[in-house]
């Protein structure tokens, strides 16, 4: 294999460079094999984190973020918020155009922002991401105001995202599929979207009039491939043989287990990045026992060697989670680091303490007769990054080192639901990948959040969270997001943080300008890349 | 022949009953899974319940959803929010290649290894039939990925992925084909085998037949039946084998759609592949039914 890669490389940069001579990289076409298919192309829709490297090439959402996380413009060429933070004041470029030929104005951000609005649409945005929108109004052609009901911190994150991807509000009256998208569903991206074929490509060419990159960006001007074809292959080896054999010149998503050979492999080159969002973290249902006491969730944590259990099922490649936040967030509090897990005889102890002192005949701990059993319920979908392995060892932990009985359950998705419904479970696994971790903590902590799993209540942790959505202010969102975690996961010990979920992007040598959101830490558009030597 | 289409009728209205109500029953209501992982609040779920119809009594939804079918009407995909007739339409061209193909390699290569060793020495006869035991014994995938590995990541000789071209449908078609070519070559070398020692075979010998025109003209005449029996049970092999075959090549078709479908609890697009493959199901059988008659004249008497 080793001996043929030179061979394979020629062949592939032949096969995808064949014109590659006077002009250089600017005529290149590039075969990119992803994991998971979008199950729709129109951004306003946009719900899988996995799809997200597609949004931007056929869309430019109206303002960008910058390698800091801060905001920058993009179509938005600058913007002001008044004093009580209820008006926002877009300034638009007057240069942008949108791949169908009409003219991205005010009138277009307008079109798009109360497309929300539009009942059946998208319901689940317009009564949270865009609850606190009041009236947007057009004032000149390339000016436009937004009024919000109260404050909100993360409106501008909110732009930023793909919901905030601009279509052209004429193929929003026209489009044929309008919730799914497709090549007459168009924005203002690097990319015009020329085919998709379920289950096998989609296939972008280049926008030759694009002039409005981000100031983030590698480059200005138009993109450098003229073609870029995203392959769908869930099956990881076979991404991973594709690459190797250069049938593709980038994958993403690529297995632990193969991490070694990539990167033995002088012809191939490999990127990782850790998501933003929230880490990968069990919740413990703490409405009912064993885990309303808090002995017993903090004794699951000690009886878990974390950095053991991760380097057996990631083979060193997974970065380990001390808080809900991740460790890409700008709100990621570094000081709860090393301040649980992996203290067997403290399980033992706590458990002891609790009550549960007798021990059933295979070994497991026992209490007034009931045995100390805990089950989490996956739904099968959203299970990946080897997560039932990871359940496996850690449940192979906790039962030799402090006899607790952790059943893992894998379900469809109507099952596992049925076991929300019916409080069923003890233990609820979750990791979300939103850019600003304060969209899924507010999802996750606060009374009526619409995942809080945990049952968790805390009249504190709404405040805060309130505040901290409610506020523009960066230090102050820190503070407040610094003593949320510490309650939950020091405190009150209602969250086992165990692992920071990341992206990984590996390629042929020679492709250049890969890289990732810097937002949402998942791969970026193929906006930047470019074969080259 | 009316009898036939009217029982095809009664299986294909069984198959769309059952459907619906194995989906009925599945845990976990169609609000849930339309809400899915995202925000749940009761807006959202009265949105959804209104936009739906899911307020109806069930028999009510029952009596329109077959109301519908009737009318040629898939309804509309949960997840993508398109028409389900259109998403199949364009998955299943695809799938019907690589079945088609799969099915044409399978009956080759039972065919040519049947012929070659039926009758012949113990030594061809036993390396055969531990060639098509290892076929059918060897899961689908794992054929699928040394394939792939051998003649794609390593050789170079065919493409990995997509339906680009008849290049790209041989390491697909092989991996779905080789499980009935096994199962298929064993049947039909026991026919001819068992053909051959029935008295017309001595009869014909004896007229100076060669033991060729033999198999040819009057054996493989005997020993198709039960392989036609077989055909009934190898289109569910393949449409169920293209399912992994179509996730592993990353290939688009109707087994990859049906996969999407029921992982996301995608209703109506799951109960379209059912019900559609309950059609091919008819409509081959029946087509077995007339080849009996062509292949045996006794069942035309």
């Amino acid at each position: 294999m080793k001996r043929l890669t030179p061979l394979l490389l020629a062949l592939a940069l032949a096969a995808c460079g064949t014109q590659t001579a006077p002009q250089g990289e600017q005529a290149a076409s590039l075969t990119w094999a992803i994991e998971t298919q979008p199950i729709t192309l129109n951004p306003h829709q946009w719900s899988q984190n996995k799809a997200r490297l597609l949004v931007f090439n056929q869309f430019d959402a109206l303002v960008s973020r910058g390698k800091d996380g801060s905001f920058q413009p993009w179509p938005a060429r600058s913007w002001k918020v008044s004093d009580d933070g209820l008006t926002y004041t877009f300034e638009l470029r007057d240069d942008v155009k949108f791949h169908d030929g009409t003219a991205f104005d005010a009138a277009a951000v307008k079109a798009n922002l109360d497309q929300f609005r539009v009942p059946d649409y998208n319901p689940a945005v317009a009564s949270i991401q865009l609850g606190a929108l009041d009236e947007v109004e057009a004032v000149a052609s390339h000016t436009l105001k937004v009024k919000l009901k109260e404050p909100d911190g993360l409106f501008l994150d909110f732009l930023a995202s793909p919901y905030g991807g601009q279509v052209s509000p004429r193929s929003l009256k026209t489009a044929k599929d309008l919730k799914f998208g497709g090549p007459d569903l168009v924005g203002t991206g690097p990319f015009i979207l020329e085919r998709y074929v379920q289950g096998q490509e989609i296939r972008y060419r280049r926008n030759p009039a694009y002039a409005w990159a981000p100031p983030g960006a590698g480059h200005q001007g138009p993109a450098y491939l003229s073609e870029v074809v995203y392959r769908f292959l869930p099956e990881a080896a076979v991404r991973v043989g594709a690459l190797t054999s250069g049938q593709v010149q980038v994958i993403e998503g690529v297995p632990a287990t193969e991490v070694k050979l990539i990167k033995s492999d002088p012809g191939l080159a490999l990127q990782t990045a850790l998501n933003s969002g929230t880490s990968f973290s069990y919740y413990f249902n703490v409405t009912h026992p064993p885990f309303d006491d808090q002995r017993v969730r903090e004794a699951f944590r000690e009886a878990v060697d974390v950095d053991a259990v991760l380097k057996a099922v990631y083979q060193g490649t997974a970065t380990r989670a001390w808080s809900v936040v991740g460790a890409a967030s700008p709100f990621y509090d570094a000081s709860l680091e090393r301040s649980f897990g992996g203290d067997t005889a403290k399980a033992n102890a706590l458990l002891d303490a609790a009550g549960w002192t007798e021990r059933d005949a295979q070994g497991y701990r026992v209490k007034d007769g009931k045995r100390l059993s805990v089950r989490s319920v996956s739904s099968a979908p959203f299970v990946r990054d080897r997560r039932d392995v990871l359940a496996q060892a850690i449940q192979a932990q906790v039962k030799q080192s402090a006899g607790i009985d952790f059943q893992v359950k894998i379900v469809d998705q109507g099952t596992a639901q049925q076991a929300v419904a019916d409080g069923a479970y003890e233990i609820f696994e979750n990791s979300r990948g939103d850019s600003d971790v304060g969209a899924a903590l507010n999802l996750i902590l606060p009374r009526d959040g619409a995942i809080n799993r945990s049952g968790y209540v805390d009249p504190r942790v709404d405040g805060w969270l309130d505040r901290a959505s409610a506020t523009l202010d960066q230090a102050e969102r820190k503070k407040l997001y610094a003593r949320v975690q510490r309650v939950v996961v020091t405190d009150k010990a209602v969250v086992f943080p165990i692992y920071v979920p990341a992206d990984q992007i590996a390629s042929r040598a020679g492709v250049r300008g890969l890289g990732f959101d810097p937002g949402s830490g998942t791969p970026r558009s193929a906006y930047d890349v470019r074969i080259g030597t | 022949m009316i009898r036939r289409l009217l029982a095809g009728v009664a299986v294909m209205w069984a198959a769309a009953t059952a459907a619906y109500l194995a989906l009925l029953l599945a845990p976990g209501d169609t609000v849930d899974i339309l809400v899915g992982d995202g925000p749940d609040t009761p807006e959202i779920r009265a949105g959804i319940i209104a936009e739906w119809g899911l307020d109806r009594p069930e028999v009510v939804q029952y009596l329109a959803y077959l109301g519908r079918l009737l009318r040629g009407d898939l309804g509309r995909s949960y997840q993508s929010q398109r028409g389900v007739g259109e998403i199949l339409a364009g998955q299943v061209w695809p799938t019907a290649q690589l079945t088609l193909a799969a099915a044409a390699t399978g009956v080759a290569l039972a065919g040519v290894i049947a012929l070659v060793t039926a009758g012949r020495g113990r030594w061809s006869r036993t390396a055969a039939s531990a060639a098509e035991l290892v076929s059918v014994s060897v899961p689908p995938f794992l054929v699928g990925i040394v394939l792939l590995s051998v003649f794609s990541f390593t050789l170079g000789w065919f493409p990995v992925s997509g339906a680009a071209g008849p290049e790209a449908l041989v390491l697909p078609a092989l991996a779905l084909g080789l499980p009935i070519a096994g199962v298929l070559g064993q049947v039909l070398r026991d026919g001819l085998e068992r053909a051959l020692e029935q008295p017309f075979a001595v009869t014909a010998r004896a007229r100076g037949l060669t033991e060729r025109a033999l198999v040819a003209r009057h054996a493989l005449r005997h020993a198709l039946l039960p392989v036609v029996t077989l055909a009934g049970w190898f289109t569910g092999t393949l449409l169920g084998g293209a399912v992994i075959t179509e996730v592993l090549f990353g290939r688009p078709g109707l087994g990859q759609v049906a996969m999407q479908a029921v992982t996301g609890g995608d209703l109506p697009v799951v109960m379209a592949v059912v019900l559609l493959s309950a059609v091919v199901y008819v409509t081959i059988s029946t087509l077995l039914d007339l080849a009996y008659r062509v292949i045996d004249p006794r069942v035309r008497a």
